[in-house]
C-alpha cells in the first residue's frame, strides 16, 4: 500500500472519540470516526475512483483515558452473543493454516475458544498468512463476530461458539521456540512432569494448573474465613528460631551473625505461647521447613502450613470438633463454589469426587486396629500405623461409611511426641488424633500437656535434654489453660481433595531434596 | 444461759456386758442411709428427736407406695384397651428400675452377630432424607432399651441440607459418647442421596443389605427372635412385605386393598401375627401412618393404631409423621 495513503490517526482535542484523518495530500477531511470501540471503514477515493480500502493497523493502539472498546472474557462467549462483533484478548494456543483458512485456538487462563480467519470480504490472503505465522503463546487482540456452531467443539471449553476474525493484532510476541509444548503439559502421562517443573513460567499457564492453583487459593481463603467466623485470631510466628522444636534431626540450619539458627519445623511452640497469653483461639498460615530426605510423592522440604491451636473447656473433643468442622466447611465451600475448577482438573486427572460426612466420622485407634486385623493385617495394639496400613484402613472406612475424610482418635502414647497428653483413663493411650483424606494422613494433632511438671516427666521419659526445652517448659508455669490443636499442609490437602498423585503438582515452586529452583 | 457446770460424776467409759440370751433389735434411733431422711432430720443444724425422724421416714415410704399404686392403676386402665400388653411401657420406666430381662448382655450380641474383635460393632444405614425410614427409628428405640447403643447421625456430602428434625431423629447424644468402647452396638445413620435404603455392617463377611424391609428384619432379630413356628414367621414376613411394597409404594387402589385386608385381620386378632406385638405390626403401623392420617382408616385399624401407640414404642416416629 502506498505510504501516503495510510491514515494518520490521532485524538481530536476536547473529544473522547478517535477520529481518523487522511494524510493524503491536501485532503484533510475526516473520513471515519471511532464509536464504541469499533473502527469503521476508512473510505478514501483513490485517483481512479476506487472506493473503500481496508486498513490493518499493525502494532498496539493507544487509547485515550477510557478505552472505547470493551474486551470480552473468553468464558463469556456463549450462544447468546451470536452475531455480535466483540473484542477479545487472549493467547494463541494453537494455529493451523489450511489453504485459504487459518484455525486458531485462543486461550485465556482456563478457557479456550476456536477462532477462524478465512479469506473473504474481511480478510485478505496476506492476513491469513499473517495470522498463521504469529508465534504460539503470543498475546493477541482480536475483533471477531461470534458464530454459533452446530457441531460441538470437543477440544475447547467454549464448545458451542466459534469466532470469525475480522481484525487481529499482536500485543506481545513470544519467542518462536518454547522450552516445552503446552499441549504436552495437558496430557495425562507423567513424562511432562520434569520439563514442566523447570519451565515454571509456562507450566502454570495450562488450564489444569490454573484450576489447581485457583482451588488452592480458595482453600486458604475458606480456612481463614471459617476460622475468623469462629472467633479465631490470626497470628504470625517467627521462622528463624534458636532451638529445634521437634527433635534435632530434621531442621535446616542457617548462619545467624556469629552463631547458627534454625528454620522452624512447625509453629507449635509459638501457637502454644499465644494460648498461654490468653488468645484462646489462634491460627497461622506460613511456611514450614522440614529437612527430611524423603523423596516421596507427598513430601516437600518447604510447604505452607495451616495451623490451629485452641483452648477448650471440658474435653479435648471440643478441639477435634472445631478442627473437623473447619475442614468440612472448606470441603463444602470447594464443592459449592469451585465446581468449574474441579471439573477442569478432572479432565486431565480423572478421579472420584471427594466425599465426606457431617459431622465428621470419628473412629478410635483400637477400632482401626480391629478393622485391619479383620482384613488380615497382623499388628500389635500399640504399634504405629504404617503407610500401607493407613491406606488400607482408608479403603475399609470408605467401603463401610463412604467417606474420604475421617478422624482416628486415641493413638497409643508410645508413638506420639513427648508433649502429648496421656489418656487419663488408660495409660497406654493418649489424647491424640490423626485426620486422613483418601487414606493419607493430613493432620497430626493432640491435646498438649499444659502442666509444667507433667511435661518435665514426659520429656525425661523420652530422654530429651531438658536444657534445650527450658523456655518451652517455662511457658506453662504461670497458669496455662488446657489446649490442643493441629496443623495441615495446604499442598497436600489440595492434592488429596482433587485426587492427584504428586504433591509437586499442587505446589507452584516445589522444594524437595533434589530441587532448589526456580 | 450460763449455768454452773458440774463435773461428770459417772464416767462413760464403763463397758457393760450385754446378755447373749436376748435377741437384738436394730437401733431405731440410728441414722438411716436414705438421703431424704438425713436432710429432714438435721433441721436448723441440730439433732432432732429420733421419733420425729422415724415419722418422716414412714411418711416417705407411704407416699412412694401411693405413687406406685397410682401408676399401676393408670397402667391397668391402659391395658384394658391394649390387648396383651403385660404392663404399660410408658409408665414402667417411671416407677421401677429396669427389670433384669430388659438389658441383654454382650453374650447375646456375640451369638447373633459374631465375635467382636475389639471394634465397636457399628451398623451403618444410608437413607435418603426424602424418605425417612420410620420403622428403623422405632427399632432403634427398641434396641436402645436392650443394649448400650451409640447412635450418631451424619449428613453425606451428596446431600446439601437436611431439616433439623432429621438430624435429631435418633434422640439426644449419650453422655458417654466420647468413649466409643463403652458401647455394645453402634447405630450410624447417614442421610445420603441413595435410591434405595442400604445397610452395611461387616465389610469382610457381609454384603450390603438393601431395602427398608430387609434392614428392619435384621434389626428386629437383634431385639427379639422371630417366632419359631414357621407358619407364623411367614405370616410376619408377608405382612412386612405387604407394608413396604403395597402400602408405602403402591397405587391408591393397592393401598385401600391393604387397609381392607388389615381391617379384616385385626377384626379376628388383636395383633397382626400371633399373640404379641411383632415386626409385622411395627412395619404396618409406620406405613399406614405414612400414607394417610389415622382418622381415614377403617375402625379395627384405628383401634389397633391406638393400641400400638399405647405401647410407647412409636415415640421416635411421631415427630416425623407431622
Amino acid at each position: 500500500m502506498a505510504r501516503d495513503s495510510l491514515p494518520y490517526v490521532w485524538v481530536e482535542s476536547d473529544s473522547a472519540k478517535w477520529v481518523a484523518h487522511c494524510h493524503r495530500g491536501a485532503c484533510n477531511v475526516k473520513h471515519a470516526s471511532v464509536t464504541q470501540g469499533k473502527v469503521e471503514f476508512i473510505c478514501h477515493k483513490t485517483e481512479n475512483g476506487a472506493t473503500s480500502t481496508q486498513v490493518f493497523l499493525k502494532g498496539t493502539l493507544f487509547f485515550p483515558c477510557e478505552p472505547d472498546r470493551g474486551l470480552v472474557r473468553v468464558h463469556e462467549l456463549t450462544p447468546e452473543k451470536a452475531g455480535q462483533l466483540i473484542w477479545v484478548r487472549a493467547r494463541i494456543h494453537t494455529s493451523r493454516a489450511k489453504g485459504k483458512q487459518c484455525f486458531l485456538v485462543l486461550r485465556q487462563q482456563q478457557f479456550n475458544v476456536q477462532a477462524l480467519v478465512a479469506v473473504g470480504e474481511r480478510a485478505s490472503k496476506q492476513m491469513v498468512k499473517f495470522a498463521a505465522n504469529i508465534n504460539k503463546e503470543s498475546i493477541v487482540d482480536v475483533e471477531a463476530v461470534v458464530k454459533k456452531v452446530e457441531q460441538t467443539i470437543e477440544s475447547c471449553s467454549q464448545q458451542d461458539v466459534e469466532l470469525h476474525i475480522e481484525r487481529i493484532f499482536v500485543v506481545s510476541q513470544a519467542e518462536p521456540r518454547l522450552p516445552l509444548q503446552l499441549e504436552d503439559c495437558v496430557r495425562p502421562e507423567g513424562e511432562g512432569d520434569e520439563v514442566r517443573m523447570r519451565a515454571r513460567a509456562l507450566g502454570p499457564r495450562t488450564t489444569t494448573s490454573q484450576a489447581i492453583f485457583r482451588l488452592q487459593s480458595g482453600v486458604c481463603q475458606l480456612f481463614r474465613d471459617t476460622l475468623t467466623n469462629k472467633g479465631f485470631v490470626e497470628i504470625q510466628t517467627p521462622k528463624i528460631i534458636s532451638a529445634a522444636s521437634e527433635g534435632g534431626a530434621n531442621v535446616f540450619t542457617v548462619s545467624y551473625f556469629k552463631t547458627s539458627a534454625y528454620l522452624a519445623q512447625s509453629p507449635q511452640l509459638y501457637k502454644q505461647m499465644c494460648i498461654c497469653a490468653d488468645f484462646d483461639k489462634v491460627f497461622c498460615v506460613g511456611p514450614v521447613f522440614r529437612a527430611e530426605d524423603s523423596n516421596t510423592h507427598r513430601h516437600l522440604t518447604e510447604f505452607v502450613g495451616l495451623d490451629i491451636e485452641l483452648a477448650f473447656n471440658y474435653h479435648y473433643h471440643e478441639v477435634i470438633e472445631s478442627i473437623t468442622d473447619t475442614m468440612v466447611q472448606i470441603f463444602k465451600g470447594l464443592r459449592d463454589k469451585f465446581q468449574t475448577e474441579i471439573q477442569t482438573v478432572g479432565k486431565q486427572y480423572p478421579s472420584e469426587p471427594f466425599k465426606f460426612l457431617e459431622p465428621t466420622l470419628r473412629l478410635e485407634y483400637s477400632e482401626g486396629v480391629a478393622m485391619l486385623r479383620e482384613a488380615g493385617v497382623e499388628m500389635g495394639d500399640e504399634e504405629d500405623l504404617s503407610t500401607p496400613n493407613e491406606k488400607l484402613l482408608g479403603r475399609l472406612v470408605k467401603e463401610k461409611y463412604d467417606t474420604d475424610f475421617y478422624v482416628l482418635d486415641k493413638y497409643p502414647l508410645a508413638v506420639r511426641p513427648f508433649y502429648t497428653m496421656p489418656d487419663p483413663n488408660d495409660k497406654k493411650y493418649s489424647n491424640s488424633y490423626d485426620m486422613f483424606m483418601r487414606g493419607e494422613e493430613i493432620l497430626s494433632g493432640a491435646q498438649r500437656i499444659h502442666d509444667a511438671q507433667l511435661l518435665t516427666e514426659r520429656a525425661m521419659h523420652h530422654n530429651i535434654d531438658l536444657e534445650k526445652i527450658k523456655s518451652y517448659i517455662d511457658s506453662f508455669r504461670y497458669g496455662a489453660p488446657p489446649h490442643g490443636g493441629g496443623g495441615i499442609g495446604l499442598e497436600r490437602v489440595c492434592m488429596l481433595y482433587l485426587g492427584l498423585h504428586n504433591v509437586r503438582q499442587t505446589s507452584m515452586f516445589p522444594r524437595d531434596p533434589k530441587r532448589l529452583t526456580p | 444461759m450460763p449455768m454452773y457446770q458440774v463435773k461428770p460424776v459417772f464416767g462413760d467409759d464403763i463397758k457393760t456386758d450385754l446378755p447373749t440370751c436376748m435377741y437384738k433389735l436394730p437401733n431405731i434411733h440410728a441414722q438411716r442411709s436414705a438421703s431424704g431422711c438425713s436432710e429432714h432430720a438435721l433441721q436448723n443444724g441440730t439433732e432432732v428427736d429420733p421419733a420425729f425422724r422415724d415419722l418422716e421416714v414412714r411418711q416417705d415410704k407411704i407416699m412412694r407406695r401411693l405413687y406406685e399404686l397410682k401408676a399401676a392403676v393408670d397402667g391397668l386402665a391402659k391395658t384394658v384397651t391394649t390387648p396383651d400388653a403385660d404392663l404399660d411401657q410408658t409408665v414402667t420406666s417411671l416407677s421401677q428400675s429396669p427389670t433384669a430381662t430388659s438389658f441383654r448382655g454382650t453374650a447375646d450380641l456375640d451369638s447373633l452377630l459374631g465375635k467382636d474383635l475389639g471394634a465397636l460393632r457399628d451398623i451403618v444405614i444410608n437413607a435418603n432424607p426424602a424418605r425417612p425410614p420410620l420403622t428403623l427409628l422405632v427399632l432403634h428405640a427398641m434396641l436402645c432399651q436392650r443394649y448400650r447403643v451409640l447412635s450418631s447421625v451424619h449428613v453425606h456430602s451428596s446431600v446439601s441440607g437436611v431439616p433439623a428434625q432429621l438430624l435429631a431423629c435418633l434422640g439426644p447424644r449419650h453422655a458417654d459418647s466420647y468413649v466409643r468402647q463403652r458401647f455394645q452396638l453402634g447405630f450410624t445413620l447417614i442421610w445420603k442421596d441413595v435410591s434405595k435404603l442400604q445397610m452395611k455392617f461387616s465389610i469382610q463377611n457381609m454384603c450390603p443389605i438393601e431395602g427398608e424391609a430387609n434392614v428392619a428384619r435384621f434389626l428386629f432379630r437383634l431385639v427379639a427372635p422371630y417366632p419359631s413356628d414357621p407358619a407364623l414367621a411367614t405370616l410376619v414376613d408377608s405382612w412386612v412385605d405387604t407394608a413396604f411394597f403395597q402400602l408405602a409404594e403402591g397405587s391408591a387402589k393397592e393401598r385401600s386393598a391393604v387397609l381392607r385386608a388389615l381391617n379384616g385381620a385385626l377384626g379376628r386378632d388383636p395383633w397382626l401375627a400371633g399373640p404379641e406385638l411383632s415386626l409385622a405390626d411395627i412395619a404396618c403401623y409406620c406405613c399406614v401412618l405414612q400414607t394417610g392420617p389415622a382418622a381415614s382408616c377403617p375402625a379395627n385399624v384405628q383401634r389397633w393404631l391406638k393400641a400400638c401407640e399405647n405401647l410407647g414404642h412409636f415415640g421416635p416416629a411421631n415427630p416425623l409423621l407431622q
